[in-house]
């Protein structure tokens, strides 16, 4: 509902950014180490500034001063462990709604953050003249686990002989991990970056490099750069290594970085890039606008493509040199996806990013087919819009506008999801890649109903005014306009189109789901009209109904006539006339939709019906999948003739139904059209093998494709041979390669791969001549071992022996040999991406699950280790994450696991939980024995608190434990029939130690003299002394349970839940009101595990994440917490209690928020646990209550009620 | 090919200096063994003349050889001389002057030569002089061109300065060329690779027979995006290759398979990374001054005064 009202932007926060300085004065490559500080210029927007939430992640922080007095600060990570970690509770209803939550206790969108600085009280009443507040940060990190990430070789060597390197990274917004900024894509300010690094390193930022100087000592230098346009922090990024500079030479202000060694494939990888820059900024009309532009190739990247503000991060394996030709495509693919996202690149809110990713995500899609043809365009838009619809219907709904706001409303927009898309960071990354592709799929839908003039015009407009808003060097309230939102994109459409696109954004950006029709037709041949009928299956999950228009292409003998239907309610068939009568024998050429006309042989076609094949939503204008039936003829026709590409791989899927000798016909026809475009041909291949599969038996001549091989790219004198390579001509390239690999899944009778295509195969190995050819055949040659692992079938197994190398079938021996060799020789001439080292992988691994080799992971495991090309390990793990389900391995299961705690490689620890997803060793429903309590609680801890620092990876954690277990408790649990035992014994025990610490995090709170213990957020994680204080502090420890107790325990005077906080507090606590609400959740913790969990949790805090570390004087502070006389309790107890079930909503505003969203979460709870029971109290206990019943929901012998009727009202 | 090689050296060797270790076989060996016991028995004479009885071997040698060496170099001496004077054959003056040159009395030379006693030796068996070896002669010697003398030494055999021809028919049937190029490709590859695996370390597949399908072992690397991303050398090499070479494959479709393998182009590698369509680097070099680039500037020098 954003776009409904917002006229002017209202920011969440009382303060305004202007402006930030970042300054490292130091990195350390050998240590891993940076240390800084930060200074923000801040307008308070409301009097009496007395608190500063930012954002900020794994920062050790020394001191803030605001406007030079010393400022107290607290520093709280609520997402460091999600949930308490004593809590027996394991399913992931909860853990997904305490994640959410945790998140949204330091969104920066709903203003708050990590870091609560207290403004010192002499400044409160700069407030009322609303005057500059400048607040000043230093921090260091020390081994960052996210954030920023250091790539140290170890080899002899300066740092910069090593090529060491180090940049910044992150999914979505994360910023903060590297220093402390309002990590928010909806506040703009300008920047001032300096960077000191060694004499022999170069430091990338965003900005304009304004001037480097020496140190004194002259061994350093520092890069100062200036951001002078408005931009969000996330947007910020560096990269630091001893680069090679390319001055890229068509545009001087574009500058390419990449690591030593490798300026020669770096100069022939960008030397098109000024084609992308020019195409956009035409298409835009629009300047670039950043004064310079820089591409920085790291190893070890994130992801392929990052962009920031006027410079993007690449993946140094997107480098390539002339003679590669599959990766060409590819790295061009990359560079305009980033310049792309160069132009668009901040927005409102986390709602209207899909107008962000769309646009990018459009007009990358018209570079495509600027450069690659409209032919790959469509190919692309068809496997997009496949890609979603699978998705969709397989997953759920991708949802691109969600609405959280409204109070009242109780649904949750994604209740079919596993994980909250509120919030970026839980968003999974495989639902934010579909997100993407919706998005710019959804603009194309747009740029259909108001033609692409005008979708550019509405661009234009939009980046003129944003440019007009940074320009306006010191108007910052102006720099919203900057911001991208929903609302304003459609305003501005309709502004220039004077269009009412409102229903297709409501059918396609407000609702989830995609469409999905089934055709069929029939010939009435009295009245001459086609009979379609269209019918929709709109329940099941992922799709949704369609009404209005749809476009359906009848091709008829005497032409190609286009009918716009209506698809209402009720009717499904629609009656349309044809325009040709059929006829015979008469010789006559038929004109197609693009005018051409040709010759057919009618003779396959129905001599009643002048149809030769229709086609529904040619123009993929509807997010939908068509399932259309027509004759086998039909399909034929229509690959043959219509020029379509879409059309014709359409034709090719369904021909696959039909193995038939005219399919076979058609296919071989389309395999030999050299006009055709070349994927559909690949495509073809594949088909054919199928269908010659399926017509087996009845199967004439050489195999399918074998003789079209040969005369395509044999010698004409042997033709037994293939002529020494060349690629000049990329089509036949592509063809060449993907001919064997399908060629080797045909199958004779006995269902064995043919012989004769065997060895046509490794003849295709034994003479593969490269000499003469001017590109590399590492892709051909990869291929090639594809098709030899296509052709293996099981192997047959006398009783189980155990697999030799005598009884190795010979023709395996054979291929087994090929492996042996190219695996062999790329240890000596290694392949680009080491291609063929992939491939011999996949092979070797597909030979030992068809029993000819011994199942053995050892080889896998070698090849997986860090060091080896990372194309390399991930084939490697891929085999074992393989070997794991096969063998249902319970050691692999654990190195892989390991290896996703401890891999250096943050890409490699996605894609094994990634691969772990996609290929699970257990489901939900079926049963393992791998399925044990032991691993339930290894993956708990692991999305609990073990990939905090890398919110896609715990996203994949979160997958990875619903693909196994699913979203309720785990069945290999006992029962949690202890619980109730423990907590009556805890009830008794603690009583005293829980309200302490209730009463230490009060003091720091609410002692506004505390200027001396701004260390106090420290405190807590460093201290070593396993008392309920410490615990309590940590962000998850007791609180709550004082809290709870005392809710419980009728001594504790019941606090007024929600009332009492937001009078007192109304500033916000952001930081502290997660800790108490994570901790709510622990109420079936048990003393037994109390201890040692402590012992965990410093454990972890310390070593894996030290929050917040100052580490000045603990015991004092504790000290003092402890020393503080017990007056206060009570309040604070309340205020306590208050904030954990108020859940922070402290602003009127955000409050309805998580009102709702807690009603939402309870109402999904109610249709999965029994104890109903429990969720019948008011809105304020609702989450207290949605807790409750989680804690309790799997144990039958809690019959306590927690909250009793004092707490819930 | 070697031996030969070697044997002809040899014999070359022994041709000038007259080795005598070797027992004599070739025609020329022959030749110069009668000159010298020729020179013997006139030694033998001499010692008798003088009225020695008998005679040491080694001082027989001795005296052979210094007498050799005595006219040999009366026979250098005078074809310098010759020489000097632009002539090509020694006259008697020549000699004349090299004697005297020696330190030899000329007047005292007809009256020796005309003693009494003097013995008389029958003359040396006349053989043929040793015509020179042709063994390496290939192809057709270029003749003079007409400003040079025809005394001057001839051009040495072509093979030497300009090529070698192979007097091989080369094998024309495309198949078989085919066939033997892949096989001995795959020859030498396996060939490698088996010595590789059994120098180093090894993977295997096979529990029972470790040695049946050896796998070099996988190592990794500091660096491994390097030799992933860089075209290898061989690459780089074939790449020059199909730039020039495109009117010779006939050739060397024969024999290169061994030479890529172990050729070892590593010497220019500077120049040889650059990527083949050098029109962009070259452009940009030339710029390159001329950019104004924030990361081309020069490093700044520290203010005095900024505190860091």
């Amino acid at each position: 509902m954003n776009r409904k009202k917002d006229k002017g932007f209202e920011s969440p926060r009382p303060f305004k950014l202007t402006h930030q300085v970042v300054c490292i004065n130091n990195i350390n490559f050998q240590r891993k180490s940076v240390i800084g500080y930060v200074e923000l210029t801040i307008f308070p927007t409301v009097v009496n500034l007395n608190r500063i939430k930012l954002n900020s992640k794994q920062c050790r922080i020394y001191r803030v001063r605001v406007n030079e007095l010393e400022a107290p600060f607290i520093y709280n990570d609520p997402t460091l462990e999600v949930c308490h970690h004593e809590s027996k509770q394991r399913n992931l209803n909860y853990f997904s709604s305490a994640y959410t939550a945790a998140v949204s206790a330091v969104d920066p969108d709903a203003g708050h953050g990590e870091l609560v600085i207290k403004v010192p009280s002499e400044l409160w009443k700069q407030g009322d003249d609303l005057k500059v507040l400048k607040v000043y940060i230093e921090f260091s990190l020390d081994q960052p686990k996210g954030g920023l990430h250091f790539v140290v070789p170890d080899v002899e060597g300066s740092m910069a002989e090593r090529g060491a390197h180090v940049f910044s990274f992150g999914y979505q917004n994360s910023t903060r991990f590297w220093f402390p900024c309002v990590d928010s894509y909806s506040e703009l300010c300008t920047w001032k970056l300096e960077f000191t690094v060694d004499a022999s390193m170069v430091a990338v930022s965003c900005g304009d490099l304004v001037e480097t100087i020496y140190t004194h000592d002259m061994r350093k230098k520092t890069f100062h750069y200036v951001l002078p346009i408005p931009t969000a922090a996330p947007n910020i990024s560096l990269a630091v290594g001893p680069f090679e500079i390319l001055v890229d030479p068509y545009m001087h202000e574009v500058t390419h970085f990449c690591l030593p060694q490798l300026l020669p494939l770096l100069k022939h990888s960008m030397s098109y890039l000024h084609e992308i820059f020019e195409f956009y900024e035409e298409i835009l009309t629009c300047r670039y606008p950043y004064s310079c532009f820089k591409t920085v190739f790291v190893d070890e990247a994130y992801v392929q493509v990052s962009s920031y503000a006027s410079m993007s991060i690449f993946s140094t394996n997107l480098l390539h040199s002339a003679m590669i030709i599959d990766q060409t495509p590819q790295t061009r693919r990359c560079l305009a996806q980033a310049l792309a996202q160069q132009f668009f690149d901040c927005s409102k809110s986390q709602a209207d990013e899909w107008v962000l990713k769309g646009i990018s995500g459009y007009i990358y899609g018209l570079y495509l087919k600027k450069t690659f043809g409209v032919n790959e365009y469509r190919h692309w838009i068809k496997e997009e819009l496949d890609k979603i619809v699978d998705y969709e219907l397989k997953m759920g709904g991708v949802l691109l506008h969600p609405t959280f706001s409204g109070g009242k409303e109780k649904d949750n927009p994604t209740p079919h999801l596993h994980f909250s898309i509120k919030h970026p960071h839980t968003l999974s990354w495989e639902y934010y890649k579909m997100f993407q592709c919706k998005a710019h799929l959804v603009m194309r839908l747009i740029e259909n109903r108001i033609s692409m003039e005008f979708m550019l015009q509405v661009f234009n407009k939009l980046l003129s005014l944003a440019s007009t808003a940074s320009s306006q060097k010191y108007q910052s309230h102006m720099w919203s306009q900057m911001l991208l939102s929903t609302h304003a994109f459609l305003k501005s459409i309709s502004n220039v189109s004077g269009k009412d696109i409102g229903p297709l954004i409501k059918q396609w950006v407000d609702q989830s789901s995609v469409v999905k029709f089934f055709g069929s037709f029939a010939f009435n041949r009295k009245r001459n009209v086609l009979e379609l009928e269209i019918r929709q299956d709109y329940t099941s999950s992922g799709t949704q109904k369609y009404v209005g228009p749809i476009k359906v292409t009848v091709q008829e003998l005497d032409g190609s006539f286009n009918h716009t239907l209506q698809i209402e309610e009720n009717s499904l068939k629609h009656d349309i006339p044809c325009h040709s009568k059929s006829r015979r024998n008469k010789k006559k050429k038929i004109p197609l939709m693009n005018g051409e006309e040709v010759d057919m042989d009618l003779s396959a076609m129905d001599a009643d019906s002048p149809l030769l094949w229709i086609r529904i939503d040619p123009d993929m204008s509807i997010l939908r999948k068509v399932e259309f039936e027509q004759a086998d003829f039909m399909w034929q026709y229509q690959l043959r003739y219509e020029r379509d590409v879409v059309a014709q791989e359409e034709a090719i899927s369904a021909l696959e139904k039909f193995p038939t000798p005219a399919s076979r016909l058609a296919l071989t026809d389309i395999l030999e059209q050299e006009q055709c475009f070349y994927k559909v041909r690949m495509q073809a291949c594949f088909c054919l093998s199928r269908i010659a599969n399926a017509m087996v038996s009845t199967w004439q001549g050489p195999p399918a494709m074998k003789s079209l091989f040969t005369r395509m790219f044999c010698c004409k004198s042997c033709p037994n041979i293939v002529k020494t390579n060349n690629f000049i001509n990329f089509q036949s390239y592509f063809l060449q390669k993907t001919m064997p690999v399908a060629m080797a899944l045909l199958r004779d009778v006995q269902n064995l791969c043919p012989k004769d295509v065997l060895n046509f195969i490794l003849d295709l190995i034994k003479y593969n001549d490269n000499r003469k050819n001017k590109f590399s055949d590492n892709y051909y040659r990869a291929d090639l071992i594809e098709a030899l692992t296509n052709s293996l079938t099981p192997a047959i197994s006398i009783n189980n022996e155990v697999r030799t190398v005598d009884n190795l079938n010979a023709d395996v021996r054979l291929i087994l040999e090929e492996i042996t060799r190219f695996l062999n020789m790329e240890k000596l001439l290694p392949s680009f991406r080491n291609t063929i080292t992939v491939s011999c992988l996949r092979a070797i691994r597909q030979l030992q699950k068809n029993g000819h080799i011994p199942s053995d992971p050892s080889l896998f495991k070698s090849y997986a280790q860090y060091g080896h090309f990372v194309d390399v390990r991930i084939a490697a793990l891929e085999a074992l994450v393989d070997y794991t389900r096969v063998e249902r391995s319970a050691v692999e299961l654990q190195w892989l696991l390991i290896m996703v705690q401890n891999d250096p490689t943050h890409y490699v620890r996605h894609k094994i939980l990634g691969m772990l997803c996609k290929n699970p060793p257990f489901t939900k429903t079926t049963d393992s024995t791998l399925c044990n309590e032991a691993l339930v609680d290894q993956l708990w801890k692991l999305m609990n608190s073990g990939t905090s620092h890398d919110w896609r990876l715990r996203c994949d954690a979160v997958n990875l434990y619903y693909t196994l277990f699913g979203l309720t408790r785990p069945s290999c649990l006992p029962l949690p029939e202890l619980g109730l035992v423990l907590n009556l014994k805890e009830k008794k025990a603690v009583l005293n130690p829980t309200i302490k610490p209730e009463l230490a995090v009060g003091t720091v709170m609410d002692t506004p003299a505390s200027i001396g213990i701004h260390g106090v957020g420290m405190s807590y994680t460093v201290d070593e002394e396993p008392d309920p204080i410490s615990l309590g502090v940590c962000g998850v420890g007791q609180p709550p349970q004082g809290l709870k107790r005392k809710a419980e325990t009728p001594l504790g005077s019941p606090p007024e839940p929600g009332q009492v906080l937001q009078q007192q507090d109304d500033d916000g606590r952001g930081g502290r009101y997660k800790i108490r609400f994570n901790t709510m959740e622990d109420e079936d913790i048990d003393m037994e595990t109390v201890h040692d969990s402590q012992a965990f949790i410093h454990h972890h805090l310390n070593l894996l994440e030290r929050p917040s570390t100052p580490g000045k004087e603990p015991p004092s502070v504790e000290q003092s917490m402890l020393s503080m006389p017990a007056t206060p309790v009570p309040s604070f107890s309340k205020e306590a209690t208050s904030s954990a079930s108020k859940h922070g909503s402290e602003h009127s505003h955000h409050h309805h928020h998580h009102h709702h969203e807690h009603k939402k979460k309870k109402k999904k709870h109610k249709h999965k646990h029994k104890h109903k029971h429990k969720h019948e109290s008011k809105d304020k206990e609702k989450e207290r209550e949605r807790d409750n019943s989680h804690a309790y929901s799997n144990s039958p012998a809690s019959g306590r009620s927690l909250r009793s009727p004092s707490l819930s009202d | 090919m070697a031996d030969p090689a070697v044997a002809s050296g040899g014999s070359l060797n022994a041709g000038g200096r007259g080795s005598g270790s070797k027992a004599a076989s070739s025609p020329a060996e022959n030749y110069h063994l009668a000159r010298r016991r020729t020179l013997q028995v006139v030694v033998s004479a001499l010692l008798t003349e003088c009225g020695f009885e008998s005679a040491e071997k080694a001082v027989v040698e001795t005296l052979t050889e210094m007498m050799q060496s005595y006219i040999t170099e009366i026979g250098r001496c005078a074809k310098a001389y010759c020489e000097h004077t632009a002539r090509s054959i020694p006259t008697l003056s020549d000699t004349v002057v090299t004697l005297i040159e020696m330190g030899f009395n000329v007047d005292t030379l007809p009256v020796y030569a005309k003693r009494s006693q003097r013995m008389v030796i029958t003359a040396p068996p006349v053989t043929n002089p040793p015509v020179t070896p042709k063994a390496l002669s290939a192809g057709q010697k270029r003749t003079h061109p007409p400003h040079i003398p025809g005394h001057f030494p001839e051009f040495p055999d072509p093979h030497t300065y300009i090529k070698t021809p192979t007097f091989r028919e080369p094998v024309s049937d495309y198949q078989v060329v085919r066939e033997k190029a892949a096989t001995q490709r795959r020859d030498v590859e396996r060939a490698l690779t088996r010595f590789m695996a059994k120098t180093g370390e090894t993977q295997s597949l096979f529990k029972d027979d470790i040695t049946a399908f050896p796998l070099i072992a996988a190592r990794p690397s500091a660096i491994p995006y390097l030799s992933a991303l860089l075209p290898s050398e061989l690459e780089l090499q074939t790449l020059e290759e199909t730039d020039s070479s495109e009117q010779d494959d006939q050739t060397d479709s024969e024999n290169t398979a061994g030479n890529i393998i172990t050729d070892d182009p590593g010497a220019d590698k500077e120049n040889s990374m650059l990527p083949p369509s050098g029109v962009v680097p070259s452009t940009k070099a030339s710029e390159d001054n001329v950019i104004d680039n924030p990361y081309l500037r020069p490093v700044k020098k520290p203010k005095v005064r900024r505190k860091k």
